[in-house]
């Protein structure tokens, strides 16, 4: 499990001190303090990021809302972000809200309400709301990571690192290379929002890595993976092996 | 027709043009002349009538033919054609009725054409041809005639006609073509049926015929006889022109026996009978120039009426607009004021609106400065008393003092900030976004900051909230909300008190939060102070406490705005109950 990594674009020191002191405490990586809206974009781009927390003024402009603009009409770099503002300008609003999906802060704000704005962002980039407040759920999911709620804490798993994934009714076993985590997700919502040429259902109640088999026994109906995990086979989802050219 | 004779012309000349005049006036004669064939003729037609009972114009027409009244006729027999397209019957009828006033008014075109649409069923058709003769007569084309008598004559003997006025005609015609030896027949012919009927009209003409016919041959002798004889028969005739013209003839003839003793006398009595008929021609055309004259007069007063009319309608047309724009004026002018006062009500309306709250945000203000003027005096105070015991090193005393600045501080500054929020939702200038949000999220995140406060008064708080529950509005809307309720569950707690916080769902639209707590209370007076529904701020009653009412009217606004609904329950001294009504997400 990783750590979020944030960047925070704020020109006042006192402000992103204390922000820094928050998220740091909260189990969060903060890549990096922006005061400009260059300089915003230059870390942006240096640094693989999970999220911006953007304040709205920079030096008197509104270059937070620029560089919202910016990042979300580039494709593939699009990211959740958090506006903060003082302000509470009607017009400044209205522009902010164009830069979907969105969600803002407003100064002074305390640590609850920041550490909710962070994962009410995230809910909503990856359009799967309400699920890091609900008790069935603990989990996003994106194209690279599941973002993972467990005790107050959000952290990332590269969907890369998993092997397999184990079904037990409402919880899902996540088995990497080196941890195994378990998660509150329902299996129809992860069989929707995973990439299906790369997860494949080999069982009721397995999801396995395709680019981490390395065995398949047709005999004995098993799968052997990679860290010599053993996964069955099951007759009604054996048709994926048709993708793979076999060798006989 | 001229009825001038030109004496001075030569004897054949002139003896032919008296034979004309007498056979044209024959015909009027021969015509007008109610003979027997005639009245059995009138007799028939009055028993077609008779059985053609419905035919109204029929009957008219019929009447209007035999009283010779020719205008009428023309016209009744053409309406009774006009209905009557099928029954040829009474068709040939009005039809033979109309070309025979047409030929008695002389319009013999007119005439032939109405003669032309009898059909040969006609039972009268003889009379067909005999009018069909006369015309050809009267426009001297004397062959033709003869063809159309001689028809008649081989036709056979017929009741509805004269025989002798038949006769009468052929010799005239032969006359005219210079056969006097058929035109003698005729005549003598006819002078011997008009003596066996006794007719004494026709037989004075037939004598002058017979006269002319010896006349013509210079047969003298016998033609002064029968001119004689037609003169004295005329004596005894009632008809000027028969008298003029027998008198005329004798008066020529005995001219050219040189004998003009006679014709002087002859020629007398033909003036004085001409005379009279020019009397009578002239009281005729006067009584025409008197009729042309009343018609013109009549026709000069229906103008007159006609334009009177006129006038009048135009009158009553012009007053009729001026009515209309009269009334449409009035009524624009009563809308228009309608319209003013409704305008000048609601002006009004606006404007004591307004006072109102003008008077409302000056007071306002001047409670708003009042209350940072004493909050910031006692920051000041509490700050020199800071500094002194900071001197003396009163370590203790600096902690209390430092926890009393803050509470200050956060009064004033929830103070400032509803003042900027009341602000902003005055001008609308408030962004306003509802989406679904979690409650208890929402409840905790705002709960944060009033932890030390809680702690200051020792106030036990707590919270149930279902987790789960979402609901619908502007997060920072609510905030605003809930950070007053807290504020003042605060405010008005004893030590030791106790604030919960808990929702029930009251159904499908709406949660309710209640923020209870067990402090100081309200009196309903100032209960029902806080929920009237006016924009007007309350009087201070607890002087010991910051407080405006700025906080509790901004909710209202702030929950009216999410769709929902502050309510409070409170008594002296028993604790405050507040009750959010909450719409839920996902409606």
């Amino acid at each position: 499990m990783q750590k979020l990594n944030i960047l925070i674009i704020e020109d006042t020191k006192n402000e992103s001190d204390s922000l820094i002191a928050v998220l740091t405490e909260n189990n969060y990586t903060i890549v990096g303090v922006a005061t400009t809206f260059s300089n915003a974009l230059q870390l942006f781009y240096e640094h693989e990021i999970d999220l911006v927390i953007i304040d709205i003024f920079l030096n008197g402009q509104p270059d937070g809302i620029t560089f919202a603009e910016t990042i979300s009409i580039t494709p593939n770099s699009a990211k959740p972000f958090v506006f903060l503002t003082s302000s509470k300008d009607r017009q400044i609003f209205e522009r902010a809200k164009l830069t979907k999906p969105y969600s803002f802060l407003m100064k002074p704000f305390n640590e609850l309400e920041i550490l909710y704005a962070i994962e009410f962002a995230i809910e909503k980039f990856y359009n799967q709301t309400n699920v890091f407040l609900s008790e069935e759920e603990n989990t996003v999911i994106s194209k690279e990571y599941l973002f993972i709620k467990k005790k107050n804490i959000l952290k990332k798993v590269m969907l890369n690192d998993i092997i397999f994934i184990e079904v037990d009714e409402r919880y899902c076993n996540i088995v990497t290379e080196t941890q195994k985590y378990l998660i509150n997700i329902s299996l129809t919502k992860l069989i929707k929002l995973i990439d299906q040429k790369k997860f494949i259902r080999t069982h009721r109640s397995f999801i396995v890595n395709s680019e981490k088999i390395e065995e398949i026994i047709l005999n004995d109906n098993l799968l052997i993976l990679k860290g010599n995990h053993k996964v069955n086979l099951s007759d009604n989802y054996k048709s994926f092996i048709n993708q793979f050219q076999l060798l006989k | 027709m001229s009825l001038t004779l030109n004496y001075i012309q030569n004897c054949n000349c002139f003896r032919y043009k008296a034979i004309a005049i007498l056979c044209v006036l024959y015909f009027q004669f021969g015509y007008s002349q109610k003979d027997e064939n005639e009245i059995r003729f009138n007799q028939v037609l009055i028993k077609k009538t008779k059985q053609a009972k419905d035919q109204v114009y029929f009957k008219k027409a019929t009447q209007f033919y035999i009283n010779k009244n020719h205008d009428s006729t023309l016209v009744y027999a053409m309406k009774c054609i006009s209905i009557n397209k099928k029954n040829s019957d009474v068709l040939d009828f009005c039809h033979y009725y109309r070309a025979y006033t047409f030929f008695v008014k002389k319009m013999y075109p007119s005439s032939k054409k109405e003669l032309d649409l009898i059909s040969k069923k006609f039972p009268f058709y003889t009379n067909v041809t005999i009018i069909l003769g006369n015309i050809a007569f009267d426009e001297s084309k004397f062959n033709d005639a003869l063809n159309y008598y001689t028809q008649v004559k081989k036709a056979g003997n017929n009741l509805y006609y004269s025989n002798t006025n038949l006769n009468k005609n052929l010799g005239s015609c032969y006359m005219f073509l210079k056969d006097f030896k058929q035109a003698e027949k005729y005549l003598l012919d006819a002078e011997q049926t008009a003596i066996q009927s006794k007719d004494s009209l026709i037989i004075p003409n037939i004598y002058n015929d017979i006269a002319n016919l010896y006349y013509e041959q210079y047969k003298d002798k016998q033609a002064i006889f029968y001119f004689k004889k037609a003169y004295l028969l005329s004596k005894t005739s009632t008809d000027f022109k028969l008298k003029k013209l027998t008198a005329g003839n004798m008066a020529v003839v005995e001219e050219n026996r040189n004998n003009y003793k006679q014709a002087i006398v002859y020629r007398k009595e033909y003036d004085q009978w001409k005379d009279s008929l020019n009397d009578q021609n002239k009281i005729w055309t006067v009584a025409n120039a008197e009729k042309k004259f009343a018609v013109t007069q009549k026709q000069k007063e229906i103008k007159l009426l006609e334009a009177e009319n006129k006038v009048k309608k135009t009158q009553r047309n012009g007053l009729l607009i001026v009515a209309f724009l009269l009334l449409s004026i009035l009524g624009f002018g009563v809308f228009i004021y309608r319209q003013k006062i409704k305008s000048n009500k609601i002006i009004l309306a606006q404007k004591n609106d307004l006072d109102e709250l003008n008077a409302t945000k000056d007071k306002l203000f001047s409670i708003v400065s009042h209350d940072l003027r004493s909050s910031v005096n006692a920051l000041k105070t509490s700050n020199s008393k800071l500094l002194s015991n900071l001197e003396t090193k009163n370590y203790n005393e600096l902690d209390v003092l430092l926890h009393k600045n803050a509470s200050i501080a956060n009064s004033s500054y929830n103070l400032l900030d509803n003042l900027l929020n009341w602000s902003l939702q005055q001008t609308n200038q408030q962004y306003f976004y509802q989406e679904s949000i979690n409650l208890n999220a929402i409840v905790n995140q705002v709960v944060y900051n009033y932890k030390p406060l809680f702690f200051d008064k020792n106030i036990s708080f707590e919270s149930k909230i279902d987790k789960q529950q979402l609901i619908f509005a502007d997060a920072e809307a609510f905030k605003i909300v809930l950070r007053n309720v807290l504020d003042n569950a605060i405010k008005f707690s004893v030590q030791n008190g106790t604030i919960s916080i808990y929702n029930t769902k009251t159904n499908n639209y709406f949660c309710q939060l209640i923020i209870e707590d067990t402090g100081v209370g309200m009196s309903k007076t100032i209960l029902d102070e806080l929920l009237k529904e006016s924009p007007l701020l309350f009087k201070k009653e607890n002087n010991e406490i910051i407080g405006t009412g700025l906080g509790m009217q901004l909710c209202k606004s702030m929950m009216a705005k999410n769709g929902g609904k502050l309510d409070i329950e409170s008594k002296q001294g028993n604790g405050t109950k507040i009750i959010l009504y909450v719409p839920v997400a996902g409606n």
